[in-house]
């Protein structure tokens, strides 16, 4: 199987319950996804992913184009079999414990039980719910349920997880489990494809990504393909600056910023890094990092969107 | 694949278990339950006044009355929210996304919900037994079964909630079952009315078609009711709550398969 996941000109339109006034949630949206890769899907709220998430999981039906994935249609028993899927804000039943809701999943799929139990201890742990098991859903917070949420879509050991938004609701930590979560799941040999509206953590994680907007496509690729492999420019972190004017003085300074309370970024061209780099030293200034800079996907999006913040940097 | 009929058990037992469970832990459907057991108490307990040649007679008609009347009140309470509340409060994302079918997952629904019935059933069951007992009335023969005709009542009530859920809110859901509830309770009057030379039906052709036309289409609940048959001393056999069985079963497979019809195509947004 060459790809995982294919969407081909998929669309789909709502009437809205009241007016019946037709809404075009997404109006042509195609990517394709490879075995084993992290596939961000990215763009600004309301810009159609969740809508597109639910038809490749079979919840809706296009209103036109075509959908494949693991081979066969949304929906179809033997590709469920082989997916987990974490919905948008996810919600469970309120008077179930964690591990009685994993149960539950796990009968659907007729895991016996001796495996069950076991696996439900190890998912427990991975996502880190192991001191909530006496706690009913209920009482469970956006953070926790989000947890759970993904506990359950791994429950079948899937070859596909397909996950809605996974970093809204936690905190820096949890988002930082998470990330490393989906990194391991990779390593396993898993493909994952996750939505985001957010960049800011996520970038570094994706194999390839497409940005969507008001239902259309809008870019597609590797990182190194829409962000290019470089500027020609390097980032300097540098810690303890107070004369900042004659820094910006030294040859290939382009810009001087405070970044935090006692660090400051230097954008210096590649040519002339060394020698503004050893300035630094002599003056007995510390030295945080030095990267290249790139493109920041959050500024290509704006680029592509038209301008406008639309992208949010955090929650 | 899914075929496999020990699969396709599991999976409906795994839905069925899941509502049971949240049910019975639910403090809202406590609640109800309890106040169905109190009013079946304090009910017979106003009634149980009557004059006392009447008093037995009055205990066992009205307790009977009760009971089925608050089971089908909390059968369709219970059955226009089964649906409704998963695809609301988005439960159903997580499951249907499972290898499962959606008729499995409403069977298994439905199944959950039936055994809550059992047990709550058996619940105001008991305290009308007690009261009876209390009040030193003879405990009708056939009680049991007649308990068990109201459980079917219930069942098939709940069926066509289910039915009514998947396509309307829970509230016109609700007003449509207890409505045909209702008239089903009245199928036979309407039948007598039919063979009367004179009175409304006689007079008006399309009240006549329209009278002939719901007796075909909504079910015969007094088919459920035995009150007479207990008060009377009059035998309930077996033979006649096997027939009242396939009776239920016959229109809840009916209301079931147009419910999965309507769940398989639907879009949950
Ligand atoms: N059931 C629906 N009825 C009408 N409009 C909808 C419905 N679902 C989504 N939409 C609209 O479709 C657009 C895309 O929504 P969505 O797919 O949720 O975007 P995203 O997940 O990217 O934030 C939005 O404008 C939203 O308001
Ligand atoms: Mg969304």
């Amino acid at each position: 199987m060459e790809y995982i996941i294919e969407v081909e000109g998929f669309k789909k339109h709502f009437r809205t319950v009241m007016t019946q006034r037709k809404v075009e949630a997404v109006k042509d949206v195609s990517f394709k996804v490879k075995p084993g890769e992290i596939f961000g899907f990215l763009g600004p709220n309301g810009a159609g992913k969740t809508t597109t998430m639910k038809a490749m999981m079979g919840l809706i039906r296009p209103t036109g184009g075509t959908i494949r994935i693991l081979g066969g249609s949304p929906g179809q028993y033997a590709v469920m079999s082989r997916v987990g899927f974490l919905p948008e804000q996810p919600y469970f039943y309120d008077y179930l414990k964690p591990q009685e809701l994993l149960h539950t999943f796990g009968r659907i799929f007729s895991i016996p039980r001796s495996v069950r139990e076991k696996r439900i201890d190890e998912l427990l742990r991975v996502v880190g719910l192991e001191d909530a098991r006496n706690k009913t859903l209920r009482k469970f917070s956006k953070g926790m349920l989000q947890r759970i949420g993904i506990a359950q879509a791994l429950i079948n050991d899937p070859e596909l997880i397909v996950l809605d938004e996974p970093l809204s609701g936690l905190d820096p930590i949890g988002r930082k489990e998470v990330i490393d979560l989906l990194a391991s799941l990779k390593s396993q040999g898993k493909t994952v494809f996750f939505s985001s509206h957010i960049l800011s953590d996520i970038e570094r994680l994706c194999d390839r990504v497409v940005i969507i907007d008001k239902g259309f496509v809008k870019a597609e690729g590797t990182l190194e393909q829409l962000l290019g492999s470089g500027s020609g420019e390097k980032e300097i972190l540098v810690g303890g600056l107070k004369d900042v004017a004659s820094v910006e003085l030294l040859a290939g300074v382009k810009s001087v910023e405070v970044v935090g309370s006692l660090v400051h970024r230097l954008v210096v061209e590649n040519a002339q890094a060394d020698e503004v780099l050893m300035s630094l030293l002599r003056a007995g200034l510390h030295i945080v990092s030095v990267s290249d800079q790139r493109i920041s996907l959050e500024s290509l999006f704006i680029s592509q969107s038209g301008g406008g913040p639309a992208m949010e940097a955090t929650i | 694949m899914s075929g496999s009929f020990g699969g396709s058990f599991n999976r409906i037992g795994a839905i069925a278990i899941n509502t049971f469970t949240e049910a019975s832990r639910n403090r809202a459907f406590i609640g109800l339950g309890i106040a169905a057991i109190a009013l079946v108490v304090s009910s017979m307990a106003i009634s149980g006044l009557a004059v006392s040649d009447q008093r037995a007679r009055v205990l066992v008609d009205f307790g009977l009355f009760a009971v089925s009347l608050l089971l089908v009140v909390i059968s369709i309470t219970m059955g226009v929210i089964l649906v409704f509340k998963e695809v609301d409060r988005k439960t159903f994302y997580v499951v249907l996304t499972k290898p499962i079918r959606r008729a499995e997952v409403l069977a298994g629904k439905l199944l959950g919900l039936l055994s809550v019935l059992v047990v709550t059933l058996f619940l105001m069951g008991l305290a009308w037994v007690l009261v009876l007992v209390i009040r030193d009335v003879a405990l009708p023969a056939d009680l049991f079964k007649a308990l068990i005709l109201t459980w079917l009542q219930a069942a098939l009530v709940t069926s066509l909630a289910l039915l009514f859920s998947t396509f309307a809110s829970p509230i016109l859901s609700g007003v449509f079952t207890f409505g045909v509830f209702i008239v089903g309770t009245m199928i036979p009057v309407l039948q007598d009315l039919l063979t009367l030379r004179k009175g409304p039906l006689a007079a008006s052709p399309a009240m006549r078609f329209l009278a002939e036309g719901t007796i075909k289409v909504v079910p015969d609940m007094t088919v459920f009711n035995v009150s007479k048959e207990l008060i009377l001393g009059i035998p309930v056999t077996w033979h006649y709550v096997s027939g009242a069985f396939f009776y239920c079963l016959g229109w809840s497979a009916l209301f079931f398969a147009l419910a999965v019809l309507i769940f398989s195509r639907r879009d949950f947004n």
